[in-house]
Order: C-alpha cells, then structure tokens, then sequence
C-alpha cells in the first residue's frame, strides 16, 4: 500500500496554517498524529493534494490550567493527558478515555484535536469531553469562534470545521464540588480496539447526599455521532441517587441510541450495552461525586 | 544436573543479536541490480466466467517490462498435495473466489507496476457464488470445478472397531455440535520474495517460505525446468504458521516475470492480500457424539465434520484426515468412527495452520468430556486420567505413543494452578477449566509419495580447525530452530555451542521437508546429530591412527579430546600443530588438554577436508486402511492445560487471568525455545477462542484483512502464563526430543470453554467468545431456564 502523492507543508505558526488553509481549502487536509489520516491516504480513501502539519506550532501543545477552566491544545497528545494529574484531577473521565485509547504507541502520536475532528463515532475522548460539556475553538485567518460539542459532530466523519478552519483549543470547565464522571469503553480486546460501545456519564449533586441538580449522558458507537442520552438525563435530575434509578436511566438511554448492525455486533447488543454502561458509569460518576463533596 | 554439556539447557537463539538490532535481512531488505518489482491483478468478483482480458494498454505504460496471462504461464495444474492438483498459475475459464490471479505485470518500480495492474480490462460473466457449505451442497448448486461435483473436494469415511455395538454398552451418550470460525495466521511478515533468473539459465528464489524443497519441486515443475537449475533460499522469516508451508502464486509469477525479462524481480503481498490468499486454518463444523460407561470409561466416539474449504484444496485434504485421526489419542478409546468432507466455496482456499485440522476438533470433543464428567460427578481431571493412554500404547487409527508423559502433564497443572482447592469452590462469575491433547513430531510421509529423506544435513569442519559449519536445508522461521541444530551438533561433536556455526534454508544444502507438522527438531534433528556423529569419528579416527589407541577408547566432550584409558603423550602433535601456528595468540599450553581445534587440524592434514552428512527417514509408520498415513509420525507431544477466567455477565466479557501449561516435548533441547513455543502456541490459542475471525461479505470479500479489525491477542490480553515443561525420553527422537510447537495449542480453546462454563453455567459451541456471544448464549440460558 502506497500514500498517494502530496504537497507537504509545515507552517511554525497558527496563523501561517490559517493562511495556508484559506488558500487551499478542501484541497487540503491537516495532520497533527496521523494515526487516522495516514491510514485513509493509503487506502486511498482519501488523497488530498496537500498535508499541513501542525506538529512545528507549539502553540497547539499547551496544557493551560486555571481553577476554573482548562485549556487544551489541540496537538496535546493522549498520551500526555493520560499523564496529566492535574487533568486526572479535575476531568478523571477525560483520563480514562484517553488510556482506553488505541495502544501506547498510538496514544503517543495521537492527538485530543485529531480524536475529535476525525468525528467518528467509536472515539474515546467525546463522550467524558461532552459530559463535561466542553467546547472547541475553531480558528481561521479572520478570528476564532467558540463551539459546544453537542453542536460540533454532524456525522462520521463530518463537523463543524470549515475548510479554513483549525482546530486549536479544547475548553472545559472544571466541574463543581459534589460533581464527578465515569466513562466505560467495551470492545473485543484490551487495547488497539475499535469499540462496540462507549458512554460517558456526569452527575452533579446539590450537595453531599444531595439530589441530583445536572446530568449528562453520552453514548458512542450507537449513532451517527456521539448521542446524548436525553430521556435519562431527564429522569436522572431531581432524584436522589440510587442502583434503582440509574437502573432506569440505563433503560431510558437504551430508548435514545440508535444502533445499527455491523460486522462488529448487531444493534440489539448495542442497545442491551448502551443500558449496562449507562448504569455503570453513572455509579462511578456518583462515586467521584462523592469523593469530590 | 544435566548429563548434557549443551542441550537441555537455555541458550539464546543464534539469530537474536542480528534480529534485535535489525541487521537479519528478510526478503523485503533485499535487492539487486536492475530489480524490477512486480504485481499481481487478483479478482474482484468471487465467481464468473473470463469473457476477455486486455492487457495493451498495461504494455504500453512507461516502465512495464512485462505483462503476463495464462497464455504466457500455461496451465499446468500445481497446489500442495499431487493427489488434488486444482490450481493453475493464473485463471483462464473462469475466477473461483475473490483474489484469484488472473494477470502479472514487472515494471521499473512499484508504484507504475500497480498503475499497470489498474489498466488490465477484463471482461466477466458473473456467475452464481456459493458462501457457505449449506448453499455449495444444495442440489443444482453451481460448481466450482468441474471435477469434483457437488464442490465435495474430499471424503473421508473410517471406522476403527464397532461403534454401533459399543454404544450398546454405554451408560452416557453425548452428541454436540461446535463451529470455529476461518482463520488467519497473522503473521507479521507478509509474503515476499525475489526471482532471479541468471544469465546461465538458473534460476533463484529467495521467499519467505517454511518450505523451501517444496517450494523447489513446485517451480521445477510448473515452470518446466530441471530441479537442478532451481534453488531456493529462505532468508529470515517472520513466522507462517502453516499457511506459507505450500508455494504461493505470487512465488511462480516472480520466476516467470524474471524468466521473462532477464531481471530480478521482487514481489510482496500486502496485508490485504495476506487475507486474499488465504490458507489459514479452515472452519469446521463438527458433530460428535460419545459413549462412555458409568465409572467415565470412554467407549466410543461418532464424528462428522463438515469442512469450508474455499476455492481451492491447498492442504485441504490433509485436513480433512487429521480432523479425525487427532482424536485417536491421547485417551483409551476401542471405537471411532470417522466421516469427513471438505467443500469446495467461493472464498479464499483454507489450508493448514498450527496444530494441522485438530484444534478444533479437540475443542469440541474436549468440551464435551467435561460434559460427561459433570454427569457422572466426576473431576474432569480425574476422568482424564482414567482414561489415559501410557508410553508404548497404540491408539485404535494405529497411530503408537511411543513416549506419552501425559499424566505427567496433567498432575503438574494440577498442582500449578492449585486445581484441587479451586475447582468447584471458585465464586460466580468466577472459572476453571481444563484439557488435554497431542500432536505429532512431524508427518510420518512427506506431502508427495517418495521414499526421500525426510532431512539431510552435513557438517564440515574448517581446514584451520575448531569450528564446524553445519549445514542443513531446514527452515528457521523465528521458532528457533538453527539454535536447537546448532545445539544438537554441538552435544553430538562434543564441542561449545559457539563453535557451531550454522547455514539452513537453502535447498542447495540438501533435501529437508521444512518447517511444518513439528517436525524440524525429531526429524532434522536426527540428520544433524548423524552428521555431527559423522565428523566426529572421522577426527578421532586420524587420531587413532597417529596415537595408535583404538577409537572406542576415545571421545570428545567440551572442546577437548578424552581419553578413556591412558592419557597418551602427544606432545609430537601438539608441536607440529604449534610450528603451523606460529605468532597464533590462541596456541595450546604445556599441559593442555588435547584440543578439538588441534586434533581436526592434525584430521584435515591427514585427510584433506572432513565433511560428515546425517539423514532421517521415519521408520515404516502406521496402518494399512485409507488415509493411514495422516496422524502417523514417530513420536507425539502432549499437553495439559488449566485456564481460569472472570466472566462479566452484564457485558458477556470474558478475562483470562492465568494460564498454566504442561507439556512433555521428549528431552528438551533449548528449555527457553520450548517455553517460547508454548507461550506462542497459548496466545495463538486464546485469540482463536475470543477474538479472531475472518469476516467475508454477502460477495465472498475479506471485510477486516487487516490488524485492526482481525483482532488478534495484544500483549494486554496475554495473562499470566506458568509453562512447566515435563521431560521423557523418547525412543524415536534425537537425544530423546520430540515436537512442541503444534501439541501446545490443542488444548486451550477447550480449556477456556470449560473455565467458562465453569463460570457461568453456560455451555457455548461456536467460537469466538466474543462479549455478544457470550451475553446472548447467557440471555438464551436465563430465558430457557425461567
């Protein structure tokens, strides 16, 4: 398998790539890991005429902490967030999607900007990511605009970038006292795994032992694109916290997925985990809540 | 300790030092003056007629050298076995799967090679395709060779005693169905190799290959050449596991590319193509049915297996035979019967891989001894060892365990895995399980009926003295045999194994069969230890002769030559040896030893150069009835294994969390290497029981041919593995040496299932286990059992 010939560009700043995305639009794909890029250019699923690197700017490696918010460059690798403590502190399920992804070497090359502007809806980090609800910055020669990622993925494959846009920065909001997350991947094998079902859960509670004031569920692998859980997320607000409840819930988000069979599980399987996960993660999102008080 | 100065001990491989600094050449770091590269047009579609190809426009690209049909390649018929020869070099009728060869190109370089490829137009009429061993049997299905009606490529019917009368007696019949699922070896090293056809009309090809004489007679006979003008070489390779044990077409069309231009010419296969072609272990569906009597005596056994074969026979008919005969052991059994089939499909052709047609035949049958166990509330290790075979038993297919330490497995992953305090006291979820099984040291006949030497080798000693260079034409494939022979040499001439230096896979160094069937380290063993032998008497005969001792009354162990009764004086020899060596840092000293290095020097000038050959060929092996020969070898290993796992009923994800294997390999000649095997055979096994499964779509097309979605264990997977090696001495191998790399894997499907049902009560008959597998076989369950 051969790559198909290409221009290669390697600009040393943001605004040097923005430049150079205006000018070849969708002439052009950018790169930060490669890991998915490289794979389609050699299945010739792709074969843009040229390839703008992003791994010179070192802008788009910065890991920016406050108490309240975290910043994250788009050419901060999975690997790095999984070393992060800081990261593991304020956003433990962001962590944990990041070790659940591919194996150690493609977590040293991948990139949390590549793992969401691939868009496909199997990848680790959106579901913790949206049940944070964090957002992207997409940046272009003009200016930059700020994204929620509930509105950023439009399908496999597919978001809101425009084709003079760049993805620079991933912000979240570091969660409140009594707040905490889970995320559970299922696969076939323990790494390099593309996954059958993942989904990410948040809870906020209105204090120790309180009700539960916020709740986000997010399931991968049963869609288009990363799914809300909107109906569980309804039943869970207001309650108190329990095996019972997040019974329910599970049972709810199996009503909000909609899975398809594939060669690598039918849909009702799909469905059946959506349920066992979303009971899962909400208990290890109640734990850190908990924990957290 | 060991009685043995160099084997029975742990070495590292000769070949380590060149392969961890990545300086071992393989095919793809070759290349020579003027190389061409060529490439193959395989079929898109799984079954039509060829109406026209149309290779101009190929020709006239820039840099082709030369195209290739089946009007340049001819159609003579080749594959593994003679008896089923249904393959031509390239398609002339008609396409039989989606991968067939049709067309060749050798151009300048890669990339216009395959721009070539693109521009060959062939025009099809499709035809009716057949997936499945239902749709191929159907009445009125379409065909795929006209030879073999009904697309049955082989049958195979035998029975040793009387079944019928047997389960009369029985207490307990069982009869289950089970289904593995089509293989790939995954090996890392994809096909390779690189054609040179001289100026002098010889012609060489260097492949990744497990068997270069095969691969030799192949070619000589395809490309009508004498034997003698064709050699084949085998550089390092990166595993095969069966599949590269016939000749690939991509290794014919090379020759003929480079026939054809007068150049080199390299060819690879991408990992696409790796699963395009095929050959790996076949499905099988198995039924069986099993009689045993109340105290869990086994009685009888009644078999059918159906085969998907794919489009071609490859090893099929192979197959198809050790399916059955592997069950002839290794437990006491009176009764079999056996009725085979293999089917012809449209996809790629299935073929042999580790552990030859009995994996999962021993996975069905394994499962349900432990059924009958349960039944009769009996261990399943303790009926195991009622019923097993001992050293100097012979199974009732006529195949003689001529050393089985098989109850030596089985009591030492007993106490390994802690059996007795964890079976039947382990929590829900929680599970143990274990089986046995067998495997020969090599196939008793070689794949074509000759009275041939299985192996040859011989051993020359360099003219200066001290070092032997062994040669042998066996094939070192990562599995670690050239260390093993080195070994071997080493321990029969009596010197340090770094005086061993060793050439192998090069069939201008003899004849030896190859790496397949386990059958490298009995087999070729035995033709290095004779040649080795050889060289030794030859030296201690000059020495004889100068000393006037009789040879009997002297050896050589450790470098130095002993003698039994007086120590002669042979300072004269030493003398003379130093006056040859003068200013030599490495002379001997007053009151040395006499050296091996001196005493072959004072041999090669008495005698010019000492060679010695070594040769192996099994003694007459086996029965008379059809289909005798397959299962027949002089010797088999044997293994026990214990698995326990976890099982997460909500998600049906099962974790293997230890794994402990006995197995008794004869004497083991390099302890690391056998241990090496095991850990192999046991990850090879476990991703055939979880995850692997060749995926082809409602066209015949390979849906995952690749790493990522052929899901083979990662070193994540892998747990905790105790290998415990049991030694016997056994009577038809080498320093008593019989196989390991093929019995270990023989009972770790059925191990795991066992732990499963161990841990969820739930018996599961189709592999892999994979989550949603296992989730619905325990839905089903709770279902049923409302």
């Amino acid at each position: 398998m051969l790559l198909p010939k290409f221009d290669f560009h390697e600009p040393a700043t943001i605004a040097e790539a923005c430049q150079m995305m205006a000018e070849f639009g969708s002439e052009a794909r950018l790169i930060a890991g490669g890991t998915d890029l490289m794979v389609n250019m050699k299945h010739k699923v792709i074969s843009p005429n040229h390839v703008v690197s992003l791994s010179r700017i070192d802008d788009l490696k910065k890991l920016d902490l406050s108490d309240s918010t975290v910043k994250i460059g788009a050419c901060f690798t999975v690997a790095e967030i999984t070393e992060s403590e800081e990261i593991g502190k304020k956003l433990s399920a962001l962590r944990t999607g990041a070790r659940a992804l591919g194996s150690p070497l493609v977590r040293n090359r991948a990139t949390i900007g590549g793992n969401l502007g691939t868009a496909r809806p199997a990848a680790d980090l959106p579901p913790s990511l949206m049940v944070y609800d964090a957002k992207v910055v997409l940046t272009k020669s003009s200016g930059e605009r700020e994204v929620s990622l509930d509105s950023f993925f439009k399908g496999p494959g597919v978001t809101e970038i425009q084709p003079d846009e760049i993805l620079t920065e991933i912000r979240v909001d570091v969660p409140p006292p009594h707040a905490g997350a889970g995320y559970i991947n299922l696969g076939i094998r323990q790494a390099q795994d593309c996954n059958l079902v993942n989904v990410a859960s948040y809870i906020a509670l209105d204090g120790p032992d309180g009700t539960i004031q916020s709740a986000r569920v997010v399931m991968g692998c049963v869609g288009p694109t990363h799914l809300r859980a909107s109906s569980a997320e309804k039943l869970l607000i207001g309650e108190k916290p329990s095996d019972e409840l997040f019974e329910k819930a599970g049972e709810a988000a199996m009503g909000d997925c909609t899975p398809i069979d594939d060669f690598r599980g039918s849909a009702q399987y799909k469905k059946a985990m959506v349920g066992v996960l979303t009971k899962r993660t909400l208990g290890i999102a109640l734990k850190e809540a908990k924990d957290r008080g | 300790m060991s009685e043995y100065d160099v084997i029975n001990s742990r070495a590292p491989k000769v070949d380590a030092p060149a392969k961890a600094t990545g300086r071992a050449v393989f095919v793809d770091d070759m290349s020579m003056p003027g190389m061409l590269y060529g490439a193959i047009l395989q079929s898109p579609v799984a079954h039509a007629k060829i109406v026209n190809i149309d290779t101009s426009a190929a020709e006239k690209l820039p840099g082709v050298k030369a195209v290739i049909t089946s009007k340049e390649a001819g159609l003579v018929q080749y594959g593994v076995s003679p008896a089923r020869y249904d393959e031509t070099i390239f398609c002339h009728d008609k396409v039989r799967y989606v991968g067939d060869e049709i067309a060749a190109v050798a151009a300048t370089d890669l990339e216009t090679a395959l721009e070539a490829v693109s521009l060959i137009k062939v025009e099809y009429e499709d035809l009716p395709i057949v997936l499945t061993i239902d749709e191929a049997m159907a009445e009125g299905a379409p065909v795929l060779h006209d030879k073999y009606p009904g697309n049955l490529c082989a049958e195979v019917h035998q029975e040793f005693g009387d079944v019928e009368a047997a389960f009369k007696e029985c207490d307990i019949i069982k009869e289950t169905t089970f289904k593995n699922k089509r293989q790939d070896a995954a090996f890392i090293e994809t096909q390779g190799c690189l054609a040179n056809y001289d100026l002098l009309g010889n012609l060489t090809l260097y492949t990744s290959t497990q068997v270069p004489h095969y691969v030799q007679r192949i070619l000589a006979m395809v490309l009508k050449l004498p034997v003698g003008k064709v050699r084949v070489v085998k550089p390092y390779v990166g595993a095969g596991f069966g599949i590269k044990a016939g000749t690939n077409p991509m290794e014919i069309i090379s020759c003929l590319l480079s026939m054809k231009t007068g150049k080199p010419v390299k060819m690879n296969y991408s990992r696409e193509q790796v699963f395009m072609f095929g050959r790996a272990r076949h499905q099988f569906t198995h039924t069986m049915k099993t009689g045993v009597k109340k105290d869990g005596t086994i009685m009888a056994l009644e078999h059918q297996c159906y085969l998907d074969g794919g489009a071609y026979s490859s090893f099929g008919i192979a197959t198809v035979y050790y399916a059955g005969s592997l069950l002839g052991g290794p437990y006491k059994m009176p009764n079999m019967k056996y009725d085979g089939y293999r089917i012809y499909t449209n996809k790629p052709a299935c073929g042999a891989q580790r552990g030859h047609g009995g994996v999962a035949a021993r996975a069905c049958w394994e499962q349900q001894l432990d059924m009958i166990a349960e039944e009769l509330e009996m261990d399943p290790l303790e009926m195991r060892l009622k019923n097993m075979m001992v050293a100097g038993d012979t199974t009732c297919n006529d195949l003689n365990m001529s050393s089985l330490g098989m109850k030596e497995c089985i009591e030492a992953v007993r106490e390994g895995s802690d059996w007795n305090n964890k079976k039947n006291s382990l929590p829900k979820g929680k599970g143990i399980g274990m089986a046995c099984g067998f495997f020969v040291s090599g196939a008793g006949y070689p794949i074509y009926r000759s009275e041939t030497y299985h192996s040859t080798a011989y051993i020359k000693l360099t003219e200066d003295g001290g070092t032997a260079l062994l040669y042998t034409a066996c094939a070192e494939i990562g599995q670690g045999c050239e260390t093993t022979f080195s070994m071997i040499a080493a321990e029969a001439l009596g010197i340090p194994l770094d005086s061993v230096r060793v050439e192998s896979g090069d069939t201008d160094f003899g004849v030896d069969l190859g790496a397949y069937s386990s059958r490298q380290t009995l087999m070729t063993g035995h033709a290095v230890k004779e040649a080795a032998e050889d060289v030794k008497q030859q030296v201690l005969a000059v020495l004889s002769e100068e000393l006037k001792i009789p040879a009997e009354d002297m050896d050589i162990k450790k470098g130095v030559v002993i003698f039994k009764k007086d120590k002669p004086d042979f300072s004269e020899m030493r003398v003379r040896y130093i006056k040859e060596h003068r200013g030599w840092t490495d002379n001997p000293e007053e009151g040395d030893e006499l050296s091996f290095k001196e005493a072959s020097r004072i041999a090669y000038l008495a005698k010019g150069s000492i060679v010695g050959t070594g040769k192996y060929r099994p003694q007459q092996l086996g029965g008379k009835f059809k289909g005798a020969a397959v299962g027949t070898s002089p010797a088999y290993g044997c293994s026990a294994q214990i698995v326990e796992v976890t099982v997460d009923e909500g998600t049906g994800k099962v974790t293997i969390d230890k794994m402990t294997d006995a197995h008794d390999c004869g004497r083991a000649i390099n302890r690391t290497s056998v241990e090496g095997q095991m850990h192999g055979s046991l990850s090879m096994g476990v991703g055939e029981a979880m995850y692997e499964e060749v995926k082809i779509d409602d066209k015949g097309k390979v849906i995952n041919s690749d790493l990522a979605e052929y899901k083979i264990p990662t070193a994540l997977d892998m747990p905790n593995m105790e290998t415990i090696i049991v030694e016997s001495d056994e009577p038809n191998g080498p320093f008593g040496a019989k196989e390991v790399g093929e019995g270990a894997i023989m009972p770790t499907i059925p191990a795991i299932l066992n732990a499963v049902y161990d841990a969820i009560g739930v018996r599961i008959w189709e592999l892999p286990l994979t989550p949603e597998r296992v989730y619905t076989a325990i839905q089903e369950y709770k279902d049923k059992n409302k």
